[in-house]
């Protein structure tokens, strides 16, 4: 028993398959393309039958997962020579967002590269995490104070760079995802349980820094009824859609409440909605299973990683993909306030659906690149 | 002993792996569980509370519909509108609550006789792959009649509406297009920089002119009318409204009858024409020419007419009054003259003997009268336009002192007029040459740059301005289109040491007009005021001073006529800077124009008030 376990990594059946030859998971791809099915559908539907946002939709799912099969191919010892270049451009990114950021709604998140337009905190999703894992990637287990502590400060120096953007939402998340690193390199449960008692006991100190639409949002989060035309408007229509779906649901198409305009951002950040109302409490289920699959691959090609660097990762990035999920959902259905995030895999949208799919590129390429022996 | 070590180490890694796993498993808990609460809380809503959130969506009937401002008006100085907003009908559909949307299309080719069969047709292509629950606007014309028409037999189209809504119009088409601007659709440029609550059911936006510069003015903020509609989105009634708070009326300046007068002076030539009064900076005639219709652009201009406007060669879109930068030629000549007085480089009095050119470091440089003026005074040198007074003048103060004396006239700044994007032009000086040149300055330069050639470049804005502070005798006006609360009247004034000097150039101007050699003499007769003038004639090409021929010459290569000019001279009404471009010599085009403008807008002031216009003898 216990010499099978101190064995390195059992020897793997490589098949001579298409999937093996081009870096591949085939159960992490089966789940992704359910998943995409149904956002193509959910997509159609919310937008109201239109064909033109179907197809730029179908369109970027098919950048989004050549794009995927290319990350693919790359092979994690080469991302960890790069990782701290990767990490030093970005930051240098969020501080030019700063400087000459194009503001956008009252936030500048964007960077105008000329041609194209670059949102460098989508590009930080996952370049914290990797970063944060390099520098365990040879650290002991538990790690050493000093390099939890360098740890937190690279999560620190990120997050506070975006939230000055601002973006709290968006801050809070990608420090999330260093976070999960710093967990999963065995940060001491007595600091984890500190650290949580620690913020909320802080809770009352962000309130005072945040900004007029964020304290806005809080409110109407803990009491959406009292503003029924402004803000809370959007929650209260939501529960309606899914409250309103029942358990089999109103059948495909059959969302009134995305279809008569009452369900705003009814394919984007509230497409749960819509699917909700229209698939009821077993369509819910059935994509919450799909997402858990998902997430269990995803945890599972950590468990079977080599190295610190890459199992490091695939939890952080699998850990990630929940907390989108759950942070959606949540606000969605009035458990959490409204930050404007998408649905992972299922919102119409191009940005995020991108950087999922790379993180998922990167998830297969730790699980295909293994070398057949260890030293 | 190394076998040891590897020995530690492998226990070391299999240590940690099963803690790592241990978190893995950790984790993967926190997610079932957490998504287990997901799904305790779907069910409490759609198991639990199922039968009142399905109750709520059967009967979601209130919402929020937004009533969009109406755009302030905009009136010239006498009350006539120049801007206005007018019902015009369309038709919109929604393809979910259509019943046979093939019988509406063919119902529609026979309402919309004007309409294109063809256009319809692949409107109507297009349609049925949209949103079919999302309302879309007909892209065409509804009048009067046909909506009419169209309420009669709307019963048999369910899921179309016919709507009204407002519509900019332009009343009085190309006149004054140039300061009044136009609306047109938002874009997306515009529309990242707008607040959006702000335009909420609006779609256009002031986009040049008086209609960008006071948009926020003109446009009100929209209001919210909650609307109770049945399951279906049919509207039952009207609940509570918040009502739009409607933009703005503004009144402007101008003086649409003066202004539309001065269009037709320059028949079909090109240039600009400034007239402002002096004593407010109030500007009564905007013209910059060749002009366009504004109407176009409301709703959004087609291809054809906009590529017809865009490559005509005239370049109507081009506003000359402020973006036309023109050498100002001997329209400079009175700003000189008084700098060099003021300063003492010469007396009023002092004569120079003008042969008919000038010669300096091996190079002649002509006067406009190839046999010389003679003899010539101050006075002279302003009424006959003498070129080589100035260019001997010249050398003696130096560029920097002809800068110095021309910049508090606003000459290479910014009038800061209500209009965005106006022009700067070029005050040359020895500073600027070597910041935007990097070269020294020379001594020939300064030599053309006092008859306003070289460098030299005004808008006509500039010139009107200029004009109408030497008007003033010195006190500094801003000139601007919005009539307005009074702006601040602490006015500032151009230093000036010897009051008398005014008197010096502004005589010199008067002689333009009625002495007995002044250039524009032919024009200043038989006027019923006094009038004090300047012609200008600007080189468009250099004819290496050769013979100048003007029929030989292809017509966009001949020289701008200029005119400056303000009348009454003892009580300034009305500054007039006018540039006709390619028009030729100053006093044979551009003098007659300005004197019949100042007749046309002094006339009536004359029968308003006989006495204190008599003009001495």
């Amino acid at each position: 028993m216990k010499l099978e376990n101190i064995q390195p990594q059992q020897v793997y059946r490589r098949n001579k398959g298409l999937l093996n030859a081009l870096h591949i998971d085939g159960w992490l791809l089966l789940g992704l393309l359910l998943l995409l099915a149904t956002s193509i559908a959910i997509v159609y539907s919310a937008s109201g039958g239109d064909e033109a946002v179907t197809t730029r939709h179908v369109i970027r799912i098919g950048i989004a997962l050549v794009l995927m099969i290319l990350f693919a191919q790359i092979p994690p010892n080469i991302i960890y020579l790069f990782t701290p270049w990767l990490f030093a451009a970005g930051i240098l990114m969020l501080i030019a967002v700063i400087l000459f950021g194009d503001v956008g709604k009252g936030a500048q998140r964007w960077l105008d590269l000329g041609v194209v337009k670059f949102q460098p905190s989508e590009l930080m999703k996952l370049v914290l995490p990797i970063t944060v894992a390099w520098l365990f990637a040879h650290s002991q287990f538990p790690p050493s104070f000093k390099r939890l502590f360098s740890g937190a400060l690279i999560i620190a120096l990120t997050a506070s760079l975006i939230v000055v953007q601002p973006d709290l939402g968006t801050s809070l998340l990608i420090a999330m995802s260093g976070l999960f690193v710093l967990f999963f390199a065995g940060l001491p449960w007595k600091v984890i349980l500190a650290a949580i008692t620690a913020t909320v006991a802080s809770a009352p100190i962000a309130w005072h820094f945040m900004h007029a639409y964020q304290k806005q949002r809080v409110l109407t989060f803990l009491n959406p009824e009292t503003d029924p035309l402004g803000s809370g408007y959007h929650i209260i229509q939501s529960k309606i859609a899914i409250g309103s779906g029942g358990i089999e649901g109103k059948g495909f198409l059959g969302s009134t409440q995305a279809h008569l305009d009452f369900l705003p951002e009814s394919t984007t950040d509230f497409i749960f909605s819509v699917l909700s109302e229209e698939f009821g409490l077993l369509g819910v289920i059935t994509l919450l299973t799909l997402y858990s699959a998902v997430i269990a691959r995803g945890l599972y090609i950590a468990s079977q990683a080599q190295d610190n660097f890459t199992r490091l990762i695939a939890a952080s990035l699998s850990m990630t993909l929940f907390v989108y999920i759950f942070v959606n959902i949540g606000m969605v259905s009035g458990l959490l306030p409204v930050v404007g995030l998408p649905l992972p895999l299922i919102s119409y949208g191009g940005s995020s659906m991108i950087t999922l799919m790379i993180s998922f590129g990167i998830l297969m390429s730790i699980h295909t690149h293994k070398r057949l022996l260890t030293d | 002993m190394s076998e040891q070590l590897k020995f530690n180490s492998d226990a070391e890694a299999f240590q940690q792996k099963r803690l790592f796993r241990f978190r893995l498993y950790f984790a993967y808990g926190f997610v079932l569980l957490l998504f287990a609460f997901l799904i305790g809380r779907m069910a409490h809503l759609q198991w639990y509370n199922f039968e009142q959130y399905h109750g709520l969506a059967e009967g979601n009937r209130i919402s929020v519909e937004t009533l969009p401002p109406t755009r302030g008006k905009i009136y010239d100085r006498n009350h006539i509108l120049l801007a206005d907003n007018q019902p015009v009908y369309a038709l919109s559909m929604i393809r979910e609550k259509m019943e046979d949307i093939h019988a509406f299309e063919l119902e529609l080719m026979n309402l919309l006789e004007g309409s294109d069969p063809e256009k319809i047709e692949a409107y109507f292509k297009k349609f049925r792959k949209w949103n079919r629950s999302k309302s879309y606007t007909l892209p065409f014309s509804v009048s009067e009649e046909q909506a009419a028409r169209f309420s009669v037999i709307s019963y048999k189209f369910p899921g179309v509406t016919l709507t009204a809504r407002l519509k900019r119009v332009y009343p009085h088409k190309s006149t004054a297009v140039h300061a009044l601007g136009y609306v047109g659709r938002i874009n997306t440029k515009e529309l990242k920089k707008l607040n959006e609550q702000e335009y909420l059911g609006t779609n256009i936006i002031g986009k040049a002119g008086i209609e960008r510069f006071y948009e926020d003015r003109l446009h009100g903020s929209p209001g919210v009318q909650q609307i109770e509609t049945n399951a279906r989105g049919r509207i039952l009634r009207k609940l509570e409204t918040l009502p739009a708070t409607p933009g703005e009326d503004i009144h402007l300046t101008l003086d649409i009858e003066l202004q539309k007068y001065a269009e037709s002076l320059f028949k079909d030539k090109v240039g600009a024409m400034i007239a402002l009064d002096p004593q407010n900076g109030e500007v009564l005639a905007f013209a910059s020419m060749p002009t366009f219709n504004p109407n176009l652009f409301v709703d959004g201009i087609d291809q054809k007419n906009y590529s017809r406007l865009l490559n005509d060669p005239y370049r109507p879109f081009i506003n000359r009054a402020i973006n036309g930068q023109y050498p100002p030629g001997s329209t400079i000549k009175p700003f000189v003259a008084l700098g060099a007085i003021e300063n003492d480089y010469i007396s009023p009095t002092k004569k120079i003997y003008d042969p008919g050119y000038f010669d300096f470091a091996g190079h002649r440089y002509r006067d406009w009268k190839r046999t010389g003026h003679g003899l010539v005074d101050l006075n002279a040198a302003i009424a006959q336009s003498c070129d080589t007074y100035f260019y001997e003048l010249s050398l003696a103060m130096g560029v920097d002192a002809i800068h110095d004396t021309m910049s508090p006239f606003g000459f290479g700044e910014k009038t800061n007029i209500d209009i965005i994007g106006e022009s700067k032009g070029i005050l040359p000086s020895q500073q600027w040459k070597m910041e935007t040149k990097g070269k020294p300055w020379y001594r020939g330069e300064t030599i053309i740059s006092s008859i306003g050639q070289g460098y030299n470049l005004t808008t006509p804005l500039q010139l009107a301005k200029a004009t109408a502070i030497l008007a003033n005798r010195g006190k500094i006006i801003q000139p601007h289109l919005l009539k307005d609360e009074l702006k601040d009247s602490s006015s500032s004034q151009v230093a000036i040491k010897k009051i008398s000097n005014w008197d010096s150039v502004i005589q010199g101007m008067v002689d333009v007009m009625h002495g007995k050699k002044g250039t524009a003499r032919r024009h200043g007769k038989d006027l019923p005021f006094k009038v004090a003038g300047k012609t200008g004639t600007a080189q468009v090409f250099s004819l290496n001073q050769g013979k100048y021929n003007a029929d030989e010459l292809a017509k966009r290569l001949h020289d701008h006529s200029l005119f400056i000019g303000f009348a009454p001279v003892d009580n300034p009404k009305i500054a007039v800077a006018v540039i006709v471009e390619n028009g030729g010599s100053g006093s044979k085009t551009a003098a007659p124009m300005a004197v019949n403008l100042m007749k046309h807008y002094l006339e009536e002031k004359l029968t308003d008030t006989t006495t204190q216009l008599e003009s001495k003898p």
